[in-house]
């Protein structure tokens, strides 16, 4: 009797928070793109005091769409997509859509691709830890960036460098113990490294799984965000 | 800039469809074509509009809402598009959707749309996939029409063409390459293909195809661990679930595929054709909860589907009626009547309904149903589905209409003369009914007729009387529609013939008739590849 009452009691909570979120990521598109276009109005020293606001929202969404890829992978419904992308196009596409947040930021941003190079991933998945590593070095710069993709050793490697002081060695840490699949759970760092390195294991080929590691050092010696797609 | 004008040269010429529900919605996107240069645009609110405009105008992009409210979503408009031959491969699809589910990325791998844009659509991004997928499929045009006119090895050779000079469009080339030649059935070439792609990456859709090949060659064992292996690595990917569930079905481990087939409805809950699958297969498991539910399903997603099929009303109203609730399944079967206007729906409804009034012990109503089933298999019988003629005649069988029943049955096995469980089927009938050895005398009788007519045919053949030959065994077609043998001798003696005398349009037209005909009864007979290749040999 009791336990029929206790089951009546708890729902199960995973899909109503599926659809809730689902619901909040439209509303934070709508506001992104609300801000966006409002800021772009503004003098160059009101769009740097106003970027932050932009950033935050971009962070919120990006929360949004890492939960939800995390619940849907979960749960094995997530149609992951392993498509042919062109390198070139993916890195323009990713500059595209974080340029204003950076030039509001005062950030200058380089890029270094393998021209012509297609590789297989899930475009949008791919897309979605790249942006975040972007938005997130974009925080802990001192002004420059480089976002670089390159075949090594039949891997395509896609690098998020920065000229800031380097992630803490906590994060390295968190880093390392999510690619090892050994704990995560590390403040407000951790959705976003275990969604990195969910997303690099899901990209297999021929016996080989992709990873994700955070470096100090790089060309600019700041915080340098690696991941390897197979 | 250059860039910009480049593009929009690119797009002036170009026609483009928007479908979609929101106002607000059609008009940001016309005005963000319009900025590319595009001049030619039409706009529709939902399915039927679509349509519409569709059998109408020839466009080279669509940009199609996945969500429109009541009727059509966006992915059953492209089914029923391609379904219906309204575009061809050079017309671009592009959904747009606020996100991608597993329905639609792997929902019907035969009707994939070109690309997905997502909500919040961007300019920069719909601007450099339109240019993309505009030169994309600006090389498929040639190929396009090789396929509508069925000549598919050119269609493959310019395939091989364009995958040698072009390095973009690698993946589509690929695969309409491969599935051309599935449908030649040169199935050891498309391995070839498939195990190339595989030995630089592991991609599903190639593995799929490897699998589909040692399916239709039969080694349902490898097919089997491919398929596993590709939903291993990849849960979501659906055609693999599909045809994981035939090769159960096909071993006769039917609860293991009704396992696969609940999965993959879960995966993707508006697929009419996997509920019809999982109504079919339960229903056959004896599982009528499911196949109920599932069939009640496949009906009302089916509503505005050009996947709508009698399948599940006639096998609703089936459960129905075992379920000792004839009032709905007699209702089911009128609305049979008023949804399909094939005759071997309604015969085959026609069919069910005497059985319901013989299942709730209406004696009177279902021998007046007996009649008119009897009436309508005398008006024609080439009816082609052996499944819909044996229940007919079982009916008929057990209403005592013997006479008609016995035409029928010698119907089915002349048709079907080599195919051994339909005759042991023809045979339990009568063993049912009391007449085993009617039944056995019947069988054997009809498949003898066959036999001797088609032997008459190949000796006349070896004697060089090639036109006699053809003629008796056309005339044997026309009464026997549907026998594989007569249509595979008929069609080889017709090449032989235009090898002799040079090609002829008649006999060209009666191959290929065979042939789709041929195909459609056993996708696994080898000798389609062999035929397909023998007409693409003959000189014009």
């Amino acid at each position: 009797m009791i336990d029929d009452n206790k089951q009546e009691a708890t729902p199960d909570i995973s899909a109503f928070l599926a659809s809730a979120i689902h619901d909040m990521k439209n509303s934070i598109s709508i506001l992104i793109k609300f801000l966006s276009s409002s800021i772009t109005e503004l003098e160059p020293e009101a769009q740097r005091h106003a970027a932050p606001m932009l950033y935050e929202a971009q962070r919120v969404n990006d929360n949004l769409i890492q939960m939800l890829a995390i619940y849907k992978v979960g749960n094995q419904f997530y149609p992951f997509d392993l498509t042919e992308n062109s390198v070139d196009e993916f890195v323009q596409g990713i500059v595209e859509q974080n340029k204003n947040l950076l030039e509001y930021l005062g950030v200058e941003l380089e890029t270094d691709f393998d021209e012509g190079l297609t590789w297989y991933f899930d475009r949008e998945l791919v897309s979605g830890v790249i942006s975040h590593a972007l938005s997130n070095a974009s925080r802990y710069t001192k002004g420059k960036l480089k976002l670089s993709a390159k075949e090594e050793e039949g891997e395509l490697v896609i690098r998020v460098e920065d000229n800031g002081s380097g992630f803490p060695a906590s994060v390295i840490e968190a880093g390392d113990a999510v690619r090892k699949g050994v704990n995560f759970s590390s403040g407000g760092t951790g959705l976003g490294l275990y969604f990195s390195s969910m997303v690099a294991k899901l990209h297999k080929n021929r016996g080989k799984t992709g990873a994700m590691f955070l470096e100090n050092g790089g060309t600019y010696g700041g915080g340098c965000f690696i991941l390897h797609l197979p | 800039m250059y860039a910009a004008s480049d593009a929009n040269a690119l797009f002036a010429g170009k026609y483009f469809l928007i479908i979609d529900d929101f106002q607000g919605m059609r008009s940001m996107m016309r005005e963000m074509l319009k900025t590319f240069g595009v001049k030619n645009i039409d706009t529709v609110t939902n399915g039927n509009e679509a349509i519409a405009c569709l059998e109408k105008n020839k466009y080279d992009v669509v940009l199609c809402d996945f969500n429109l409210g009541v009727g059509k979503n966006g992915q059953q408009i492209l089914e029923e598009a391609k379904h219906r031959d309204l575009i061809g491969l050079s017309t671009a699809w592009i959904i747009v959707t606020a996100e991608k589910t597993a329905d639609m990325v792997f929902g019907a791998a035969e009707h994939m749309p070109d690309d997905y844009i997502l909500k919040p659509v961007n300019e920069a991004t719909m601007s450099s996939r339109l240019e993309k997928v505009i030169n994309k499929k600006a090389l498929l045009v040639d190929i396009e029409k090789a396929l509508r006119a069925k000549k598919y090895a050119l269609a493959v050779a310019l395939c091989d063409e364009v995958l040698a000079s072009s390095s973009s469009n690698t993946t589509e080339l690929q695969r309409i390459k491969t599935s051309t030649l599935m449908t030649m059935g040169q199935y050891d070439q498309a391995k070839q293909m498939f195990e190339q792609i595989l030995s630089k990456r592991d991609i599903p859709w190639a593995k799929t195809g490897l699998g589909k090949v040692a399916f239709y060659k039969n080694d349902i064992e490898r097919a089997r661990q491919l398929f596993r292996e590709v939903i291993n690595q990849n849960p979501a990917y659906l055609e693999a679930h599909d045809w994981l569930a035939k090769c159960h079905e096909l071993s006769g481990e039917l609860e293991e595929a009704q396992r696969v087939l609940v999965r993959s409805t879960e995966l993707s809950p508006h697929s009419v054709l996997r509920q019809k699958s999982l109504g079919e297969l339960a229903h056959k498991r004896g599982d009528t909860d499911t196949a109920e539910k599932a069939f009640r399903k496949t009906i009302k997603l089916g509503e505005f589907s050009v996947h709508k099929s009698p399948v599940a009303y006639l096998g609703l109203a089936k459960i129905c009626s075992t379920r000792n609730n004839p009032a709905e399944a007699l209702q089911i079967l009128k609305n049979v009547h008023k949804e399909f206007e094939n005759p071997e729906t309604a015969l085959h409804a026609k069919v069910i309904e005497g059985m319901v009034y013989r299942e709730s012990g209406d004696h009177q109503s279902a021998a007046k149903i007996s009649k008119e089933v009897a009436e309508l298999v005398r008006a024609d019988d080439n009816v082609s589905n052996a499944k819909v003629m044996l229940e007919a005649a079982q009916l008929l069988l057990a209403t005592g209409n013997k006479e008609a029943a016995e035409n029928l049955a010698k119907n089915v096995v002349k048709n079907n003369h080599e195919n051994d469980q339909l005759l042991a089927q023809v045979n339990e009938l009568y063993s049912q009914a009391g007449f085993q050895d009617k039944g056995q005398e019947l069988v054997n009788k009809s498949r003898q007729e066959v036999i001797e007519t088609n032997n008459r045919g190949v000796i006349l053949a070896k004697e060089g009387k090639l036109d006699e030959a053809i003629k008796l065994l056309s005339d044997a077609h026309t009464l026997l529609p549907n026998n594989k043998r007569i249509q595979i001798n008929l069609a080889n003696m017709a090449v032989l013939s235009m090898r002799q005398n040079g090609r002829s349009d008649h006999l060209m037209q009666l191959a290929r008739e065979c042939l789709e005909c041929v195909a459609k009864l056993d996708q696994q007979e080898e000798w389609c590849a062999k035929m397909h290749a023998a007409l693409d040999a003959i000189p014009e």
